[in-house]
């Protein structure tokens, strides 16, 4: 990318004639949606496996296959640089799939658009800049619910039900929130579509360890209202705690796959990845 | 008695004029921020599209004029208006679709579209003159007054007295008007809350499912709008001159600079802020102390701290002191 002189970054650093403020990162894999076609059986979601790697670059991964039912919660974990977001992300359609499949409710939906993905019920909350930062706790629900022309004040509702602290900060710049909290709003802005499926990337990056447990308690809560969670964490013991399927990635490939417990109870697993 | 009098010389030369030009100076600055903020660059086509949509109500009013239409004591520029609006909406989409979209396509940076603005400005310049001409037009009619400098003196026995024209009050009254619809929409409808959401976060705002052609191109039509009203309202003040529209570029960035880029609330407060500095820098204060030094201690000389050929130093100044103690502008401009 960095041959390419439109992306020259010289002088794009004054503030008084460049915005670069909140500026698009994002490269979809297809700007446009192409086919997708009907298949029988298999999970509700699944990435199956999936080779592929950003734009023009190298393969990042390697027949890697992550998948997930309705109603369990499925855990991506490994070491650092292991592709567990790149996984994440060509489930998402933001990684070119050269080989493989990605599958929706008995649909194939490998050459769709990100957008058009949101549309047939897949609710993603990104890593970092996962909320309007500069608008109300509400705003940001309402924009969450921007494809919804019905009226979404029920959801809105369960939102705040599930999250009762975003009822009391409602007219307050999402901005002004702490980190837990601005998770809260992050993860409430992809309930607000009322997914079919909601993929996690990393919800717990970057908290103190008692609001990692509150919000690992409501990530359940919402897991038992049947909506199957797919999440990519770091902190990979408390994550397989609760996942009914873990999936263990080594360089963009599958190492290990089973329940969560199986995993815990691997000592291969043990020894690599939770520190014995 | 010289105290009144003082006061209504201020506010005919001074706070009349300075009101009317800061709001014509706001609308075009609220232009300039909404493209600064939402597509992310500055505009320095700005002002040519100021001129293009004023061109177009300058040639519908003589049209009327022609076909004898008349908006009574009001000017029939305002009938005009909405056809110019259209018509320079038509022109910047059109523009959109042949220039920017191509750079937003490619991703390229912002400093990349600063510079193919230019190129627009240039070619939107040129267009300009090409229809009409490079020279001064005037199109104002109607009541040249709301309240003339006559009337006020029969009316309150000063002797100095205050004229308000009516491209004056028309101005004011139009641009809170555009302001206050603007404010309304972006910050109570879906659409509105949709583009503060693509200036916020581009990325999020497209996994929510805001389409972002959809965004830009409102954008370009409310910019359109507002520097069509600006435009249109400054030619009414004084008179159409394609070249003035290009050189009053440099205070409208100045107002949205100082106000803080990105900020709608900081382009309206840049505007006024700029214009009473630069009225107030231009003008000649002899007649206002006269009034109020005590007997025997009136200025001799004009207290004029510049001559009016050089305002633009004023907004040039006051753009260089902002940009070295306070870049972010006063109201911490980010986000629309």
């Amino acid at each position: 990318m960095s041959d390419n002189p439109y992306h020259d970054d010289k002088g794009n650093k004054d503030r008084s004639i460049a915005n670069t403020h909140g500026a698009g990162t994002m490269t979809p894999a297809h700007r446009k949606s192409g086919e997708t076609h009907k298949v029988e059986g298999g999970p509700f979601l699944i990435g199956d496996t999936m080779t592929g790697g950003y734009g023009k670059g190298p393969d990042i991964l390697h027949d890697c296959t992550i998948a997930v039912d309705k109603g369990e919660i499925a855990v991506i974990v490994g070491p650092n640089g292991a592709g567990k977001s790149t996984a994440m992300k060509a489930v998402f359609g933001m990684l070119d799939v050269r080989a493989g499949a990605v599958r929706l409710d008995g649909e194939d939906i490998t050459n769709l658009t990100p957008q058009d993905r949101v549309q047939r019920g897949m609710g993603f909350v990104p890593q970092t800049s996962n909320i309007f930062t500069s608008m109300t706790v509400e705003e940001n629900l309402e924009m969450g619910a921007f494809i919804r022309r019905d009226d979404f004040s029920q959801t809105m509702e369960q939102v705040y039900d599930l999250f009762p602290i975003l009822r009391d900060k409602r007219n307050q710049a999402a901005g002004e929130l702490s980190g837990g909290q601005r998770q809260q709003v992050a993860v409430g802005r992809a309930l607000m579509t009322q997914p079919k499926v909601l993929m996690l990337d990393e919800p717990t990056a970057g908290v103190s360890p008692i609001v990692m447990d509150e919000l690992f308690d409501r990530i359940i809560e919402v897991s038992r209202t049947g909506l199957p969670i797919l999440m990519v964490e770091q902190n990979a013991r408390q994550a397989l705690e609760i996942a009914d399927k873990g999936y263990v990635l080594v360089q963009g490939r599958n190492a290990y796959t089973g329940t969560g417990k199986e995993l815990l109870a691997d000592p291969e697993v043990r020894k690599s990845f939770l520190g014995g | 008695m010289d105290f009144l009098n003082a006061l209504v010389a201020l506010s005919n030369f001074v706070l009349v004029p300075a009101i009317a030009y800061g709001s014509q100076l706001a609308l075009g600055a609220l232009g300039v921020t909404l493209i600064y903020g939402i597509l992310r660059f500055s505009n320095f086509a700005h002002g040519d599209t100021m001129a293009f949509g004023a061109m177009i109500a300058v040639l519908v009013t003589w049209g009327l004029q022609a076909a004898g239409v008349s908006f009574g004591p009001l000017p029939t520029a305002l009938l005009a208006l909405p056809f110019a609006i259209l018509g320079c909406i038509v022109l910047v989409l059109i523009t959109d679709r042949l220039v920017y979209r191509f750079y937003r396509e490619q991703k390229a940076k912002p400093v990349i579209l600063v510079i193919v603005s230019m190129g627009v400005m240039f070619i939107m310049n040129g267009l300009v003159r090409f229809i009409i001409g490079p020279d001064d037009q005037r199109f104002s009619d109607g009541a040249r007054f709301i309240v003339s400098a006559r009337d006020f003196k029969a009316m309150t026995g000063l002797r100095e007295g205050l004229a308000i024209k009516t491209s004056q009050g028309i101005t004011v009254i139009v641009a809170v008007v555009a302001v206050a619809l603007l404010f309304w929409f972006l910050n109570k409808t879906r659409t509105g809350k949709s583009m503060r959401a693509y200036s916020d976060n581009e990325d999020l705002a497209l996994l929510s499912g805001i389409n972002p052609e959809r965004v830009v191109m409102i954008t370009w039509i409310i910019v359109a709008a507002l520097a069509t009203t600006a435009g249109v309202l400054y030619g009414l003040d004084k008179s159409f001159k394609p070249f003035v529209y290009f050189q009053l570029l440099l205070p409208i960035f100045a107002s949205a600079i100082v106000g803080g880029l990105g900020s709608p609330l900081g382009a309206i407060a840049g505007g006024f802020i700029i214009a009473f500095s630069e009225v107030t820098i231009t003008y000649a204060w002899k007649k206002v102390l006269t009034y109020l030094a005590p007997e025997g201690l009136e200025p001799s000389g004009l207290v004029q701290f510049l001559s009016t050929d050089y305002k633009f130093a004023v907004s040039f100044v006051i753009l260089l002191i902002v940009l070295l103690f306070k870049p972010t502008g006063l109201f911490k401009g980010k986000a629309v």
